[in-house]
C-alpha cells in the first residue's frame, strides 16, 4: 500500500477535495440519444429556484399599500435593487431590467446560502453549470440591449474602439477591447461567483471535519475548541460571501447593461 | 444620465479586478493572434511578440481609463 502524500494523511485526516463536489446521480432519465441525470446539485438548483418563487408568491399574494411581514422583507430586497443597483449604476432607464436583476439576486443569494443551510450544505453555484449559465444569460442581456439601442454596427464599433483614442491605435486596441469586453466579462462574472463558493464550501470542510478529527483523539481534543469557533465563524462569514457575490454579480450585470446602453463616455 | 460605470458599485476592488481582466484580455488577445500566425507562418516569434504587444495595450488602456485622477 502507498504511502499517503501528506503528513496531515498519514496521520488519519481526510482533507476534504473535488470528490466533495461529485454527488451520485439519484435519478437517471434515457432520453432518445443522452442520459439525463439528476443529482443532489441539480435537485438544490431547483430548491433554490423554487425558493425564491415561493418566497414572492406569499410576499405578494395579498399586497398592503403599508407592507408587513414577508413582503415588508422582499420589498426591502427589491428596493435595494431598483436603488442601489438599477438608479445607482444604470439611471432610470434601467429600471425595465429590475424584474431579472432582482430574481438573479435573489437566486443567486439562495443557492449561495445553501453552503450554511443544516443539512444541505453544498452551495449550488458551486458547479461551473449554474455560474456559468447565469454569465451567459447576462453576456446575452447585454449584448442584446446594447445591439437593440445603438444597433449592430455601432454597437460593435463604439464597444470595440473606444471614443478619445488616437485612431492609429485603433488596431492594437481593437482586439484588446473585443476580448475585455466579448470573452473576459462573462469568464469572469461566472469564475468569480465559483470560486468563491468552491472556496467557502472548502474552509467550512476544513474546519468541521477537523474538529471532528481533533475531538476523536484524547490527545488534540482541547484543540476542538478553537477549530469549532472557527468554523462557527466561518458560518457567518459565508452568509456575508453568500450575500456579497450575489450582489457583486448584479451589479457587474448592470454595470454592462449600462455600458450598452450608453456609449463610453 | 448614468455616472461612469466603473466609479460606482463594489468600490475599489472591482477597480483592480477590471484592471486584471484588462490586462489579462490584451495578453489574451494579440497572444492570441500572435499564436495564430505563429500556427500558420511556421513560426515560433509571434507569440511572445503578440504577449507583448498585447500587453502594451492593455497598460496602455489601464492608464487612460483609470489613470487620471
Amino acid at each position: 500500500m502507498t504511502m499517503p502524500p501528506t503528513l496531515l494523511a498519514r496521520a488519519g485526516f481526510r482533507a476534504p477535495g473535488t470528490e466533495d463536489f461529485q454527488w451520485p446521480a439519484i435519478w437517471t432519465i434515457h432520453l432518445d440519444g443522452f442520459t439525463l441525470e439528476i443529482n443532489r446539485t441539480a435537485l438544490l438548483m431547483i430548491l433554490a429556484a423554487v425558493a425564491v418563487l415561493v418566497l414572492f408568491l406569499i410576499a405578494f399574494r395579498r399586497p398592503r399599500v403599508v407592507p408587513r411581514g414577508a413582503q415588508n422583507l422582499v420589498e426591502v430586497g427589491v428596493d435595494f435593487v431598483r436603488r442601489q443597483i438599477i438608479l445607482e449604476v444604470i439611471g432610470r432607464d434601467g429600471l425595465r431590467f429590475l424584474p431579472y436583476l432582482t430574481t438573479l439576486f435573489f437566486f443567486i443569494f439562495f443557492a449561495n446560502v445553501l453552503e450554511i443551510v443544516p443539512g444541505i450544505n453544498f452551495p449550488a453555484t458551486s458547479r461551473m453549470a449554474l455560474p456559468a449559465f447565469l454569465a451567459i444569460l447576462s453576456w446575452l442581456l447585454f449584448n442584446w440591449v446594447g445591439i437593440r439601442s445603438q444597433g449592430l454596427g455601432r454597437y460593435l464599433r463604439n464597444t470595440i474602439l473606444p471614443p478619445g483614442i488616437p485612431w492609429p491605435l485603433y488596431f492594437l486596441i481593437a482586439p484588446i477591447e473585443f476580448v475585455s469586453t466579448l470573452i473576459v466579462r462573462p469568464v469572469t462574472l461566472s469564475v468569480r461567483l465559483l470560486a468563491n463558493m468552491i472556496a467557502g464550501h472548502l474552509i467550512l470542510a476544513v474546519f468541521f471535519l477537523g474538529t471532528v478529527y481533533l475531538i476523536e483523539r484524547p490527545a488534540t481534543a482541547v484543540f476542538a475548541v478553537p477549530a469549532f469557533v472557527m468554523a462557527v465563524a466561518l458560518v457567518g462569514f459565508e452568509l456575508i460571501v453568500a450575500l456579497l457575490q450575489a450582489y457583486i454579480f448584479t451589479i457587474l450585470t448592470a454595470v454592462y447593461l449600462a455600458g450598452a446602453l450608453e456609449p463610453e463616455h | 444620465m448614468a455616472g461612469s460605470p466603473d466609479g460606482k458599485g463594489p468600490g475599489g476592488a472591482e477597480v483592480a479586478w477590471s484592471i486584471i481582466g484588462l490586462l489579462l484580455a490584451g495578453v489574451i488577445a494579440w497572444g492570441g493572434i500572435g499564436w495564430l500566425v505563429d500556427k500558420w507562418a511556421g513560426t515560433n516569434v509571434f507569440l511572445p511578440v503578440g504577449i507583448l504587444v498585447g500587453a502594451a495595450g492593455a497598460f496602455y488602456l489601464v492608464i487612460r481609463r483609470y489613470g487620471r485622477g
